[in-house]
């Protein structure tokens, strides 16, 4: 999707530094959980 | 193993059959009335109930005990709490407690550019804001009627959620899970241009209205995509807008991007249920050519045309006329059943459920009894 209300984990990780080193597989299913969580919420609004 | 559990498995184990086009024991049978029918059903104030969700668990007890069903039946998308906290307009309460859509316009003619550039941009920063007035104002206000409403919805399905586990454990439903999403020229219509917007649209910018369907066919099918595909998870898509359709406009701007939505996701080895609103008989050779084992729940048609045409390739489901219980004596709400049993059910392939389903309900009429003469009918017979 190009738009600037969804992020990848990519685009995610690659905007905050401060999570380098930090358990990326604890880390990566949450983010984009809340990620696709709003997403399928916005998308349910017009539904 | 508990009888729930038992029953529960010979269940999965009939929509495992039909969802991969194999025979099943017997016919499997989900309950067409609602949430809203099982209220009234139980005597309660509608409004308070779906508010007040702790009001719902003997509801869905009692709803569950009398009517025969194979998957859980009730369930509701639109639960009133975080479409007040949005200022919802697309969706409201009416007087008598009924979630309602009235016919809105999220998007202007003028914006189809906007919304091609990026779809979910403009529905964020354009089309929102029109019909969500909680959309508007200082961001920090947006922003925390936005968290206010997740909240909400979230603790709201939690509630639906653990009353829904407990039936299941009581009464051995079906482990079915479920997304929903629409045909790309359907999210086009019913919320953004509206149901005369789109039709004019058609005439006047056909060539917006393909470039905005393809746009927006990442979101649909991201939209219908389970979090976990598997064999008892299905996508279900209403239909809505085909049937107002020259078949020319049909083909060249509402197909393409349906069938490749459907693909897409019968791809990633999940089932899609369509609800094929209306009367699509005239584009029955178009559905022939969606992916096997799509399943097709018609609203209107001839059920020996469509078990002709579709009937080895798709699993055919609805038809039978809900109105029909609220006009018609218990034999002949029967013997409607036997009709299309005996004209669906040989070969397999065939899930009853009804033509739409039943929201209100008259207290004082025979849809209760006839209902539930229909349902046990159809479980007593529709034995392979």
């Amino acid at each position: 999707m190009d738009t600037k209300y969804y992020t990848t984990w990519e685009e995610y990780l690659a905007e905050h530094s401060e999570l380098e080193g930090k358990p990326e597989q604890a880390i990566a299913p949450k983010i984009v959980k809340y990620e696709d969580a709003m997403f399928t919420f916005i998308m349910d609004l017009l539904l | 193993m508990t009888d729930a559990i038992a029953r529960t498995n010979e269940r999965n184990q009939l929509f495992k059959d039909l969802f991969s086009g194999k025979t099943p024991k017997r016919v499997p049978i989900s309950n067409p009335a609602t949430q809203d029918f099982a209220i009234q059903y139980a005597g309660l104030d509608l409004a308070e109930c779906q508010w007040d969700l702790t009001k719902l668990e003997p509801v869905y007890d009692k709803f569950c005990q009398d009517f025969y069903t194979d998957t859980y039946p009730g369930g509701s998308i639109r639960i009133p709490s975080h479409y007040q906290i949005l200022g919802s307009t697309p969706i409201v309460m009416s007087s008598s407690g009924f979630m309602q859509h009235p016919d809105v316009v999220g998007m202007l003619a003028e914006e189809y550019d906007e919304f091609i550039a990026s779809p979910y941009d403009c529905i964020v920063e354009t089309i929102l804001p029109r019909l969500y007035t909680e959309f508007n104002g200082p961001p920090g206000k947006v922003a925390m009627a936005l968290a206010k409403a997740m909240k909400a919805q979230a603790d709201d399905l939690a509630s639906l959620g653990a009353i829904r586990a407990k039936m299941n454990a009581k009464y051995g439903f079906a482990a079915m899970v479920g997304a929903l999403t629409e045909a790309p020229f359907d999210f086009m219509s019913d919320f953004l241009r509206s149901f005369k917007g789109i039709s004019g649209d058609v005439r006047r910018y056909p060539d917006k209205v393909a470039a905005a369907c393809e746009a927006v066919l990442p979101l649909m099918i991201k939209k219908g995509t389970l979090p976990n595909p598997s064999m008892l998870g299905y996508t279900f898509v209403p239909l809505h807008m085909a049937p107002y359709l020259r078949e020319k406009d049909f083909a060249a701007l509402y197909w393409p991007t349906f069938k490749k939505m459907v693909e897409t996701l019968a791809g990633m080895g999940q089932s899609v249920q369509l609800f094929v609103e209306q009367d699509w008989m005239r584009y029955i050779d178009y559905l022939y050519e969606l992916p096997e084992n799509t399943i097709m729940r018609f609203e209107y048609g001839d059920p020996k045309l469509i078990k002709e045409k579709l009937g080895k390739k798709h699993i055919i489901s609805g038809l039978y006329p809900v109105t029909l219980l609220q006009t018609g004596t218990k034999q002949q709400c029967v013997d409607k059943a036997k009709e299309l049993l005996d004209i669906l059910a040989p070969g397999g392939r065939y899930w009853w459920q009804a033509d739409k389903s039943i929201i209100h309900l008259d207290i004082n009429g025979p849809v209760v009894e006839n209902l539930r003469a229909v349902l046990d009918y159809v479980h007593e017979n529709g034995t392979y």
